[in-house]
């Protein structure tokens, strides 16, 4: 890991405009990813972790979802401020992403080989010849059989593995700096979600991509990311690498998250245990600790503050 | 996948595109093949009508209101004139008539919902209340305005029809696009950085094509029903010998009596080609929309 960040969110805070009022969806998220690191982010369903990727590539549903206050910075140049047309030229070609579900995210009626044509034709000047030569590298690459007759294919005809590694070269197909990757495997059966993210790790290492990967699952995690940041009610409440997260967690919601998933070096017949409650909404601002409700440690000092966060002696 | 690939490829299933697929389903809905039967005989009508007409619909061939027979085929109306081959000579006109309009009106409802629909915002709310406004009106009051303000005549016809049916492409297709700018697809194509003209379309506008091609063929049964509905109302051609279906029926009307054999071959012929038009249209629906496959 170098001192020289690629990419630096800092207190990033996203509103987004309802009829019931302000919904505070990121609140001063800040982190740095550097070349080649694997940051993996946590949490509970509406916690941030989404509308924080999206805010960053400048996606974030209009006319509701605004970018309030902050920054994002990619190699020193700020993104939040860009205008559409420049945006567009950093989508894709710096940046790239993976969605959760590959059912839906290739479009029904194109061709495999025109998406991943257009894909590359939207940042490089080259011919339809070369983007197809190129087109069957990447599906290569991400183990498509068969590359060449497989580009005539319709997204219906590739089963869900497939759609996801289609994604991911479409993803890859210009080589970005950065990869976010929304729950990448999450629709995904067990065996083929190994072999997804194997193949993940692999080409983002080999190409010294510099990846977001968002999970709510524990066990990726700890099997990919180098650091973790865990998010709650849109705000990173632990931040740490990955190994000392996992042996030391210090935020009561982070200890609840570890104790809820199963493991199979505890002891048998042991129970999980469950965070009790719900996130809270984010319409009004908290007020306090935003784990309040749901804190098994908490003091009335909390109802008011935010206790920091200190190093486990 | 891999093993599909690997297995006698006599069992492998058999690579058929999105229309493919869909025709394939057309097939085995009978009432659609029944509603394409009436399209073809109508269309045959019309196009083949110089070829297989036995007189010249304008000449006086026999006698007044002759009843059908070996000569003449539907009878013969009032003047005499050989009613198979006038009611060859009208559908050429509902159908030149209605599948103009039908283009007519999906080339400028379809222009203004992928303008409204791909673009949102102030642009949006103008052609949207723009096209309540046409909405409000009867689409048969409409175009009988329009055609009382532009004078009678064919031309003037189509575009009265068309008119009264753009607002509801632009609807149509206004609606799925928003449906569509959600689609996951759709934002993905946004994360790779296409330009917003290149999303709507390649990735919007041919999802959402489906719905309008069934609406464009549900609309032409309306609009020939229109055709004659305005004929009828003495806004059909200027030139009142033409073979037009609307206008003859109002010479027929007076004979319902004493020779119903005209209304029953005119009314029938229109029966006929709507009914095409609503049945296929029908059928169409089913067997594009993906979600009822199978």
């Amino acid at each position: 890991m170098s001192d020289q960040h690629l990419l630096e969110v800092r207190d990033l805070v996203v509103r987004f405009r309802t009829h019931d009022g302000a919904v505070h969806a990121v609140n001063g998220v800040s982190f740095d990813l550097a070349a080649g690191e694997t940051l993996g982010v946590a949490g509970e369903s509406g916690c941030g972790k989404s509308v924080t990727n999206l805010a960053i590539v400048g996606l974030l549903p209009k006319p509701a979802g605004r970018v309030e206050g902050g920054s994002v910075k990619l190699d020193g140049r700020e993104l939040t401020t860009l205008k559409e047309e420049e945006l567009r030229q950093v989508r894709g070609s710096e940046i790239a992403m993976i969605f959760q579900d590959p059912m839906t995210s290739l479009n029904p009626v194109l061709r495999i080989e025109e998406q991943l044509i257009e894909t590359i034709q939207a940042h490089r000047e080259v011919t339809k010849e070369a983007a197809r030569t190129r087109a069957i590298e990447l599906l290569t690459a991400v183990g498509v059989a068969n590359p060449e007759s497989r580009l005539r294919s319709y997204p219906h005809e590739f089963s869900g593995g497939m759609r996801q590694r289609v994604m991911i070269a479409m993803a890859l197909a210009l080589e970005p700096r950065v990869l976010i990757a929304d729950e990448p495997t999450t629709a995904l059966d067990v065996t083929i979600q190994a072999q997804v993210l194997d193949l993940l790790r692999r080409l983002t290492e080999e190409r010294g991509t510099a990846t977001i990967l968002v999970t709510h699952d524990l066990g990726v995690l700890a099997g990919m990311a180098d650091r973790v940041n865990v998010m709650y009610a849109g705000a990173v409440i632990e931040s740490g690498t990955t190994d000392d997260l996992f042996a030391k967690p210090r935020h009561p919601y982070t200890v609840g998250l570890l104790r809820s998933i199963p493991r199979l070096d505890g002891e048998t017949g042991g129970k999980l245990v469950p965070i009790e409650g719900r996130p809270p909404d984010l319409v009004d601002a908290p007020v306090g600790c935003s784990f309040y409700a749901r804190c098994a440690w908490r003091t009335d000092r909390c109802a008011t503050e935010t206790p920091a966060l200190l190093a486990q002696s | 996948m891999l093993r599909a690939a690997m297995v006698d490829p006599q069992l492998a299933r058999p690579q058929r595109g999105l229309w493919g697929d869909a025709a394939r389903r057309l097939r085995r809905n009978r009432p659609a093949m029944v509603g394409l039967f009436c399209i073809v005989l109508f269309a045959a009508a019309a196009i083949l009508a110089p070829l297989i007409a036995p007189y010249d619909p304008y000449a006086m061939n026999g006698s007044s209101l002759d009843a059908p027979s070996l000569t003449h085929l539907f009878g013969t109306d009032l003047l005499g004139r050989d009613l198979f081959s006038r009611v060859l000579y009208g559908a050429q006109i509902s159908l030149f008539v209605g599948v103009g309009a039908v283009v007519i009106a999906l080339v400028i409802g379809g222009a203004l919902g992928a303008i409204a629909g791909g673009f949102g915002g102030r642009v949006d709310g103008v052609i949207m209340r723009t096209t309540d406004v046409f909405l409000s009106i009867p689409s048969i009051l409409l175009a009988i305005g329009i055609v009382t303000a532009l004078g009678r005549g064919m031309p003037q016809l189509t575009l009265a029809i068309a008119v009264s049916y753009a607002p509801t492409f632009a609807r149509l297709l206004r609606g799925s696009l928003l449906a569509l700018r959600e689609a996951d697809y759709v934002v993905a194509a946004r994360t790779i950085g296409a330009s917003r003209l290149r999303i709507l379309v390649r990735h919007m506008l041919p999802n959402a094509l489906t719905p309008l091609i069934v609406q464009a063929t549900l609309v032409l049964a309306t609009a020939i029903i229109d055709i004659a509905g305005l004929g009828f109302l003495g806004l059909g051609p200027v030139d009142p010998r033409t073979p037009e279906w609307g206008t003859m029926l109002v010479d027929a009307r007076r004979f319902m009596q004493s020779a119903p054999h005209i209304v029953v071959f005119i009314g029938g012929a229109i029966v006929i080609s709507a009914i095409g038009f609503n049945l296929l249209g029908d059928g169409l629906r089913e067997s594009l929309d993906p979600k009822l496959k199978r």
